[in-house]
């Protein structure tokens, strides 16, 4: 199914929030069960989830234009980051646990003040994912640049960004959910 | 056709309402109130009574008047917990029933009895018959319980056009005079016995919920369930020798009638008189409760609310600052130390234009227009609350449909056959956030059927569907014939039920031995841990509580090591907990302190 066909938007790289917004709303109005019964809403809002997830849409993209998914590996830039992020949730992990199983307020306050460290260590990793996700952004509007000259030019880094932006979006989420459990613990 | 109503089928009241010349309007009804008490009374004879004369019956028959009945609708009795309720709950073929003086009936049996009344006095009151609906139910509802509320829907005699969730629909009541705007608002609604978050974009007549959380288990009833507590034990305070007669039925239901009308007043006054004459015989019993009392004793249940919030602003990718308003919903909001904590947990005032009690029917009245094309220009695009996933290999969950996914949606899966001339597989569908199978709502069970082949030949496509209700379709297709069937889930409670008792009596076995020496070790290794972390908060934060306190924590000290010291397992227990309780105002010192650094070295770097 092609989804960009399915929101009646553009197939390329970069899709405008607004635009897709409004795609989407309209196509709510018309096909959402409470407008029209026994329609296919379900396909608009997949349709709308992949879209929306710039790693998603990418890999998506790929699929359509080029019958083959993105690249396997992360680029060789991303190493670095990743061992960086892998380290600090696993030690978000071991504080977390050892807190969340501490019912007494006095020492659920001490182990407190330690994952004030953490808390830093957190921020410093998802400061460093966005930049490195505003990184890719740049790229994929690069791409969008050329994208109707010269399509097959596309293909290689589109390929490269889908992985990277993929795990880059995974390490946010990971990182994300480390700092609500942080944040429910207050 | 005929109109369809809208219904906040509550867990202490319920509402209906109708479009009427484009306004939604709610239906009084025949005792002359918009609220009806969501209360079935069964008398000695004749007809079960529902509302507010049944309401009247809780504290003459408490045996006889179901309450509260939203609190076990769709449950199953392995889930539970022991619920707080003077009526007897019976756990029969795994389902949670009502047993009232030998009448069984499902929650949503009562429930349909609370809808049937609803709907009377409506036909009354509008003079034309009515019997399609739209029903409300908590967000956080899972597909269990949104089925039983459709069924009770459907025993009342509704046509049930819609379930759709309570806070969305109060949303609807808050924007239909903005549809024209665009903007992000929070829903925060704390009921009688559920509370919900949601957090809503609105865009030109489009209401797209971002994301929802919530807890059916939290609510007004936990708040007043601890004011009886707080009033028992003043009781027996001032009358030890009335330790039996608090505990009688029909004296506590009066209590927590007591108790609820004297919270409810406390939203506005400072102090409230109780008033409790003839406790027994000549005794009467006198109490002057505060305001500050009942916010110390609410403040740890409406605290459960915050890390709801947190996980769906989380969930929705935004930040508190981001969001237009916060809608406050649900009786309990009036309270003001609520208001308050919303407004910490928001960083805003919270908006408080929404009637508490009215706005979810007023929603639900909304919707009904939207559904009978009286209201135009207004689409709700809800989500579904909870994961949908099916357990894998290892006891796993693997998530097929992942939380705040928008309705109606559908996944599939394929299935294969492990090994050659397998004839069939059982696939356990599950709903929940928990890595572990066993720690999500298992919503039934089915099974595949293969054709004799070789090994990882046969090919069976499984189509999950949420519907618009947020209710689970499942559809199994067989590729290489093409014949579609749709799945029947068997509820597994049976199975689950035994493997319970079974967990049970295998942790009985090995309990007891063990317990005594097992505790009292786990007890001496907290104190060893309490007391080094209680000088170094001193040494940290000392400096700011009044030498009462430290001498009061020091003396709590010395209680805890004269305990070990006298190796008495029950004094040391108490003495952890009043070192715990002590060292409570040290600890929140000490994460002001925490946190006061970490914004300095924020602003710093």
């Amino acid at each position: 199914m092609d989804y960009f066909a399915v929101l009646g938007i553009p197939r390329r790289p970069v899709v405008p929030e607004s635009a897709l917004q409004r795609a989407y709303n309209q196509k709510s109005k018309l096909l959402h069960p409470d407008r029209a019964e026994g329609s296919d809403f379900s396909s608009i809002n997949e349709a709308f989830q992949v879209v929306s997830n710039p790693a998603a849409r990418i890999q998506h993209l790929l699929k359509l234009e080029f019958g083959e998914a993105g690249d396997r590996q992360i680029g060789a830039e991303l190493g670095g980051l990743f061992g960086m992020v892998v380290e600090v949730l696993q030690r978000a992990d071991q504080e977390l646990d050892a807190l969340s199983g501490q019912a007494s307020p006095l020492l659920r306050a001490l182990a407190f003040q330690r994952l004030d460290v953490l808390r830093v260590a957190l921020d410093d990793a998802e400061k460093q994912i966005a930049e490195r996700q505003s990184e890719l952004q740049s790229r994929i509007a690069a791409v969008d640049q050329i994208w109707s000259q010269d399509r097959a030019r596309c293909q290689k880094p589109l390929a490269q960004i889908a992985v990277d932006l993929t795990f880059v979006q995974k390490w946010a989420a990971q990182v994300r959910e480390r700092k609500v459990r942080l944040e429910e613990l207050l | 056709m005929n109109e369809i109503v809208g219904i906040d089928l509550g867990t202490t009241n319920s509402l209906i309402g109708v479009m009427d010349s484009g306004f939604p309007v709610l239906i009084a009804d025949s005792e002359g109130s918009r609220l009806t008490p969501s209360v079935v009374h069964f008398p000695e004879k004749g007809d079960p009574i529902a509302g507010g004369p049944a309401r009247r019956m809780l504290i003459l028959e408490p045996e006889r008047t179901v309450y509260s009945v939203k609190r076990l609708i769709g449950r199953r009795s392995g889930e539970s917990e022991k619920e707080d309720l003077p009526f007897a709950v019976k756990s029969i073929d795994g389902r949670m029933m009502v047993d009232v003086r030998g009448h069984r009936l499902t929650p949503e049996q009562v429930s349909s009895l609370v809808l049937r009344k609803l709907k009377a006095d409506a036909e009354q009151s509008l003079g034309r018959p009515v019997d399609r609906a739209v029903i409300t139910v908590p967000a956080y509802f899972n597909d269990l319980q949104r089925q039983a509320t459709k069924r009770a829907g459907e025993l009342a005699g509704f046509a049930v056009e819609r379930i759709i969730n309570e806070p969305t629909a109060a949303a609807l009541a808050y924007g239909l005079n903005r549809l024209r705007d665009r903007s992000k608002i929070a829903v925060y609604d704390l009921g009688g016995g559920t509370f919900d978050i949601s957090i809503l974009e609105l865009n030109d007549g489009v209401f797209r919920v971002l994301s929802t959380n919530g807890n059916t288990r939290l609510g007004g009833d936990d708040i007043d369930r601890e004011f009886v507590r707080l009033l028992k034990e003043r009781i027996i305070g001032r009358h030890p020798d009335l330790r039996p007669a608090v505990e009688d039925r029909i004296f506590l239901a009066r209590l927590r009638e007591i108790a609820h009308a004297a919270k409810l007043r406390l939203s506005t006054e400072d102090i409230v008189a109780i008033e409790i004459p003839f406790l027994t015989g000549t005794n009467s019993f006198s109490y002057s409760m505060t305001r500050q009392e009942l916010e110390a004793i609410a403040r740890p249940i409406i605290r459960r609310t915050r890390s709801h919030c947190i996980r769906s602003l989380d969930d929705a990718k935004l930040d508190a600052a981001k969001l237009d308003e916060v809608i406050l919903v649900g009786g309990v909001t009036r309270m003001p130390s609520v208001r308050q904590f919303v407004a910490e947990v928001f960083q805003r005032l919270p908006n408080i234009t929404q009637n508490p009690d009215e706005a979810v029917a007023v929603g639900a009245t909304i919707q009904a227009g939207v559904l009978s094309g009286q209201v135009q220009n207004v689409v709700l695009l809800d989500v579904t609350p909870l994961s949908l996933g099916i357990e894998t290999f290892g006891g796993l969950m693997n998530v097929i449909i992942p939380r705040n996914s928008t309705i109606p949606c559908k996944a599939g899966e394929m299935f294969t056959n492990a090994v050659r001339n397998q004839t069939s597989m059982q696939i356990t569908v599950l709903q929940g956030e928990r890595e572990l199978a066993k720690d999500n709502w298992e919503l039934g069970r089915f099974e595949l059927a293969f054709e004799p082949v070789p090994k990882g030949v046969a090919r069976v496509g499984v189509q999950f569907e949420i519907d618009a209700d947020g209710i689970l379709h499942v559809l199994a297709r067989d590729t290489k014939s093409g014949r579609e069937q749709t799945v029947e889930l068997s509820s597994a409670v049976d199975v689950a039920d035994e493997a319970v008792e079974k967990m049970i009596a295998e942790s009985l076995d090995n309990a007891f031995a063990d317990m005594s020496e097992r505790l009292w070790t786990e007890m001496v290794l907290k104190s060893n841990e309490l007391i080094p972390a209680v000088r170094s908060a001193l040494t940290l934060v000392g400096d700011q509580i009044g030498p009462e306190e430290v001498q009061g924590i020091a003396k709590l000290v010395a209680e805890v090591e004269a305990a070990i010291e006298a190796h008495s397992p029950m004094r040391l227990k108490k003495a952890n907990e009043e070192l715990d309780e002590g060292t409570q105002h040290l600890a929140t010192l000490l994460i002001d302190r925490a946190m006061a650094e970490a914004a300095k070295r924020k602003s710093a770097s």
